[in-house]
């Protein structure tokens, strides 16, 4: 008795399986490459929205203000103060060049400053953050820690921005997840019932394998092995449709969103990484579908 | 070889199909188990490879009790006992050979070795031309000889033959009942069920004949020939 025979018989018994009942396999196959041709793309777009979190949270600096009585050495023994408890960099900005930068802003009407009899802008260091340390969480006990500190009169750090992109960035990926998890679940239901219908096809092959002495182990793993081949297959299957989607699709919504999402869009659609992922999430899904399918032989 | 003792097997609200069964059957011996068609042969043969399990009593095949067996050690012993049936139960889709080296499949014969254990099989059925034929291209007495080939091409000890000739006419159901003998002389069991009585007659073996479920008669050979051509 071999176990390598055995190995050899169940994968021609496994690819005999996807010969016998092509159009039931092509179903769960294509299901399973729509599934993961979808997830790939979800990736790639999350990506995407990280490096526009993180590009927009890179915009949100903590601004403290200070009183104007410091003098230049307390004012750099503040800066270093700030950057040990951020992580990032402190920017002196002077009352002159605030207003400066305010009558820029306010273009037109920025000429009414000049009738200001003098500067109310007090001085204030600006200070960006290091990007872990950007969560609303974080930052409120920065801004606390800060608003001790001798010297300093206040503290604006954009509060609602952060606590929005946070929200939004917690929303998109919570939805995403529910998506996969739903996708998943109706993906599984159709690779085993579809395994179901291949092993009812097979049915008297079971009943004479069962009489002639197979174990239910014998008897169950080609099919197991025809579920993985089902998710190899859907995997190959999705990449190649990710691949042709990025070559077909890819630069036009590139120059499309370009604005928005900066360089990390031109990147390919299929990377290794995403890649290997598919293929063993394909594999996965197959195995599992077939191993719920298989659990029923008793009935057979 | 095979002991029954008080054996009962019943459907729930039905009357038994089987009554206190008390049969035993040497190593090598041929025997023939007839009566009319709901005597209970075919469950009674069911019993010995577990396709159903005794409601009540002792089977003991090859000193083991099978009415106690774990449902995991039942291929193991169903590798020791060759089925034939009536229906022939092959796979149209596949060849004579496949078919014969289902079993072989089973165990996890090395190829090789299966195609030469295949082809002296198909050798001794008389059918070694028609390996690569399908099923649904031979004639039922050929069909047959493939069914005892499946049956005995890994060498089991017990065969059980569950009305082999019903679907055959008389001059196929000689040629199979001929293989059959020349099995039970190569040392194999053998217990076929049959309501054909010509067979009876022409065969001379031992019988025993169920009736309603029960056990009516066990008789050796000539006698059971004899009162077969008194009838």
């Amino acid at each position: 008795m071999s176990a390598l025979a055995k190995v050899s018989y169940f994968w021609r018994s496994a690819a005999g399986g996807l010969r016998h009942s092509p159009f039931v396999h092509f179903i769960a196959i294509t299901t399973i490459a729509i599934a993961l041709f979808a997830a790939g793309l979800a990736r790639t777009t999350g990506r995407a929205l990280d490096g526009l979190m993180a590009s927009l949270g890179g915009e949100v600096e903590v601004t403290v203000y200070v009183t104007p009585e410091l003098v230049p050495e307390q004012v750099d023994a503040l800066r270093a103060k700030l950057e040990t408890a951020s992580g990032g960099q402190a920017v002196l900005v002077k009352p002159a060049e605030a207003l400066e930068r305010l009558a820029r802003e306010l273009g037109d009407l920025g000429d009414a400053l000049a009738q200001l009899p003098e500067n109310p802008l007090p001085p204030s260091l600006e200070l960006s953050v290091a990007p872990e340390r950007r969560t609303p969480e974080l930052l409120e006990a920065l801004a606390t820690q800060i608003r001790l500190l001798p010297g300093v009169t206040g503290v604006d750090y954009g509060r609602e921005a952060v606590e929005r992109l946070t929200a939004i960035a917690r929303a998109l990926r919570f939805g995403g997840l529910v998506a996969f998890a739903v996708v998943l679940f109706a993906t599984i239901i159709i690779v085993s019932a579809t395994l179901q219908l291949a092993i009812y096809a097979r049915r008297e092959e079971i009943e004479i394998q069962k009489l002639v002495g197979a174990t239910d182990r014998f008897v169950k793993a080609p099919f197991l092995i025809e579920g993985l081949l089902q998710g190899l297959l859907g995997a190959a299957v999705a990449l190649v449709g990710l691949w042709a989607f990025g070559r077909l699709v890819g630069p036009t919504l590139t120059s499309l969103f370009s604005f928005l999402l900066g360089p990390t869009s031109s990147e390919p659609l299929v990377r290794p990484a995403l890649a290997l992922e598919l293929v063993m999430a394909g594999g996965l899904l197959g195995l599992v579908g077939s191993f719920i399918a298989v659990g029923r032989f008793s009935r057979v | 070889m095979i002991q029954m003792f008080h054996v009962y097997k019943a459907y729930p609200g039905d009357p038994p199909v089987l009554s206190d069964i008390n049969l035993h059957v040497e190593k090598g011996e041929f025997i023939f188990l007839t009566g009319p068609s709901g005597a209970g042969k075919t469950t009674l043969l069911k019993l010995l490879f577990c396709g159903e399990k005794a409601t009540k009593g002792q089977i003991l095949v090859g000193g083991r009790n099978i009415a106690r067996i774990r449902e995991s050690a039942i291929p193991y012993l169903r590798r020791n006992i060759g089925v034939v049936f009536q229906d022939f139960k092959l796979l149209p889709q596949r060849s004579v050979e496949d078919n014969v080296g289902f079993t072989l499949d089973v165990l996890g014969v090395p190829r090789a070795e299966a195609r030469e254990k295949v082809h002296r099989m198909l050798k001794l059925v008389g059918l070694e031309h028609k390996a690569n034929s399908y099923p649904l291209r031979l004639s039922g007495g050929e069909q047959q000889r493939v069914v005892i080939a499946r049956a005995l091409v890994n060498d089991p000890t017990i065969l059980l033959a569950d009305e082999p000739t019903g679907n055959l006419d008389p001059a196929l159901t000689l040629e199979i009942m001929d293989l059959l003998n020349q099995v039970n002389i190569r040392g194999t069991t053998v217990m076929v069920a049959t309501h054909d009585s010509s067979l009876l007659a022409r065969y001379q073996k031992r019988t025993v004949r169920l009736e309603r479920g029960f056990i009516v008669s066990d008789e050796d050979g000539v006698k059971a020939a004899r009162r077969m051509m008194a009838v």
